[in-house]
């Protein structure tokens, strides 16, 4: 939505040198609670993986050039469904989780069809206002929903007595959708996407039918978010509006900006430095989000192309090559 | 309450629910249009605002119109700074205004609450008494915020009709590159805009903060109006955000009766996705 270009291209990285970095992190994930007993940190380290396959399915539906701010709703519909389902009807969470991200997938192509004739800031107006409006259904039918209070005694998947199996279980769920979005990006599909972001009229004269992607790219992006929604219901054992109003959408896309856009790698990096580093300096207590302000408009000022791009800004300082932003001004 | 007297107080609600939308709104399509920031702080200025009028009062003791004075210069001056360091740096960037706004946003909420804490008050009223007409009673505090309300709208929208500046205004938001080689100085007339756009919210604020009882988060929702307005009304367009105001607060101050709050919204908020899908520009919009 900006007027400057945001490149979504590929890494100038080797790929294999990615490979071996990706598949390093896994391992040591995979080896934190064996090393951490801290529950608390290990809820941090959950909470991170939900955000992080939120903003992922985020920034992909945001590479075709729409910008989906109705996210954090979309997680909400994959929550309460699978709540509700598992709750009231008894039915076992790990088939509710599924139904949940299914659900979410079907809202976001039913609503896709008519959205995509819509451009940017149309379409982000209209995002936010369905976004919204499905939190206040949520609210509104509060005899079902828990209304603003929010809906607790969900059953869970693990029992409640340790985190670690859920741990490795939205460990696995991370990895797989992560992987699954990769390969979709760097596919053929995700070309498609790219180029319709960056020249609908172009992409459309060249065959690439615009409203079929961005339709299909929106419902996947919705399945991630209702799926990240529905498992983290099941975790918490409780859901509530405030976690998926339109300031947790807002977040989503802030983890996301800062991160990088232009980078796969980008959401990730930004939810751990915007939700999991926030935790660490919680001792601040009421004066932590004045930390964590701060930190944005560091990241802002100074970064604009978000935490991803510094090595690269590093590099054209010490290299004494003026960036973009100079030459323009 | 008869039905007659039922009508005539939504009426006055909706009155003066639309005029503080309107005026929310007419500051935010200022900041929109002439430098190209979606303000999504504009909500907590509102709410900024309408604390500093509550401690104005309670703390210092200070008449409510003089506390109101004082609110508007003080969120008058913050706009200008933050117009200076903060906007003037992603004019048109849309990814930047969205984290910048957020850090405000975070910035200021927070001091609200650590100062204040989650206490729900009331700012004191500006006017006192019930003013009767036959068997329907409306407080004089309602009648004074309506009239004030109206009265800035009309200022408002003089200034930007008959007044150099104002057209200087209306020059730079449907071309700015043609407003420069006119000579007309874009970074003083964002800063006029920038005045005038937080002193509308720091008016509001303080009215409505007499009027309802409020949070620190109720910026959020006022955010949530505004963007409502500006895109039901259509970008560019006065006329739109006037017609929109009147609609949206119609509507807020009347489907409450009928359903509860949430579903209102909810309605409301459907009504505007089926509208807009029909009618992307808006009511009265004109350019993209």
């Amino acid at each position: 939505m900006s007027n400057e270009r945001i490149s979504t291209n590929i890494s100038s990285w080797n790929r294999n040198y990615q490979f071996i970095i990706y598949a390093a992190l896994i391992v040591v994930l995979a080896l934190i609670p064996v090393f951490i007993s801290s529950p608390f940190i290990i809820h941090i380290c959950i909470l991170t993986l939900v955000y992080i396959i939120a903003t992922t399915s985020l920034r992909l539906v945001m590479t075709s050039g729409q910008f989906p701010l109705a996210h954090a709703a979309f997680m909400g519909i994959g929550a309460y469904s699978s709540a509700m389902l598992s709750k009231y009807w008894g039915w076992s969470p790990w088939l509710t989780i599924p139904i949940g991200a299914i659900l979410a997938m079907g809202l976001g192509v039913f609503i896709g069809f008519p959205f995509s004739k819509l451009r940017t800031f149309y379409y982000a107006m209209v995002s936010v206002f369905f976004g919204a409006g499905i939190v206040q259904v949520i609210v509104a039918f509060g005899k079902y929903t828990g209304g603003s209070g929010g809906l607790a005694g969900i059953p869970t998947l693990f029992g409640a007595a340790s985190k670690i199996p859920y741990f490795y279980f939205f460990l696995a769920l991370a990895v797989v959708s992560v992987l699954i979005m990769y390969r979709l990006e760097f596919s053929r599909f995700g070309l498609n996407l790219k180029a319709i972001d960056q020249s609908y009229l172009v992409a459309g004269s060249i065959g690439i039918n615009e409203a079929r992607n961005r339709v299909i790219v929106l419902g996947i992006g919705c399945f991630f978010a209702g799926l990240a929604g529905a498992a983290y219901s099941a975790y918490n054992m409780g859901i509530s509006p405030t976690n998926i109003d339109m300031t947790a959408t807002l977040w989503l896309v802030l983890y996301v900006v800062v991160g990088g856009m232009g980078n796969f790698a980008g959401p990730i990096i930004g939810t751990i430095f915007l939700y999991m580093v926030p935790q660490f300096y919680r001792g601040l207590k009421e004066y932590t989000p004045f930390l964590t302000a701060a930190l944005l408009f560091i990241v802002i000022f100074f970064i604009p192309k978000g935490i991803v791009s510094l090595p690269k800004l590093i590099w054209q300082k010490l290299k004494g090559r003026k960036t973009k932003r100079e030459i323009s001004q | 309450m008869t039905s007659l007297s039922l009508i005539l107080t939504t009426g006055v609600n909706s009155i003066i629910l639309s005029s503080m939308y309107i005026l929310l709104a007419l500051g935010f399509a200022f900041l929109f249009s002439i430098m190209g920031i979606l303000n999504f702080a504009h909500g907590v200025i509102y709410m900024v605002s309408a604390f500093l009028c509550l401690k104005f009062t309670l703390l210092l003791g200070m008449n409510p119109w003089l506390a109101l004075v004082c609110t508007v210069i003080i969120v008058a001056i913050f706009g200008v700074l933050l117009e200076r360091f903060i906007f003037r740096r992603f004019y048109g960037d849309m990814n930047g205004t969205i984290v910048a706004c957020l850090g405000i946003i975070a910035v200021l909420q927070n001091s609200v609450v650590i100062t204040e804490g989650y206490v729900v008050e009331k700012i004191p009223e500006f006017a006192h008494g019930f003013m009767r007409i036959g068997a329907f009673s409306v407080s004089w505090e309602r009648i004074v915020t309506l009239l004030v309300g109206v009265i800035l709208l009309v200022l408002v929208l003089l200034f930007i009709n008959r007044t150099k500046q104002g057209q200087q205004m209306q020059a730079i938001a449907q071309d700015t590159e043609g407003a420069i080689f006119q000579g007309i100085s874009i970074h003083g007339i964002a800063a006029l805009a920038c005045i005038i756009a937080f002193s509308l919210a720091a008016v509001s604020g303080s009215l409505m903060g007499s009027y309802l009882s409020f949070s620190p988060y109720m910026g959020d929702n006022i955010t949530m109006k505004i963007l409502q307005i500006l895109v039901l009304g259509g970008i560019g367009s006065i006329n739109g955000i006037l017609y929109a105001g009147l609609i949206l607060g119609t509507l807020d101050a009347s489907l409450p009766i009928f359903v509860n709050a949430a579903a209102a919204q909810a309605i409301v908020l459907f009504v505007i996705v089926v509208i807009l899908l029909f009618r992307p520009k808006g009511l009265f919009g004109r350019e993209v």
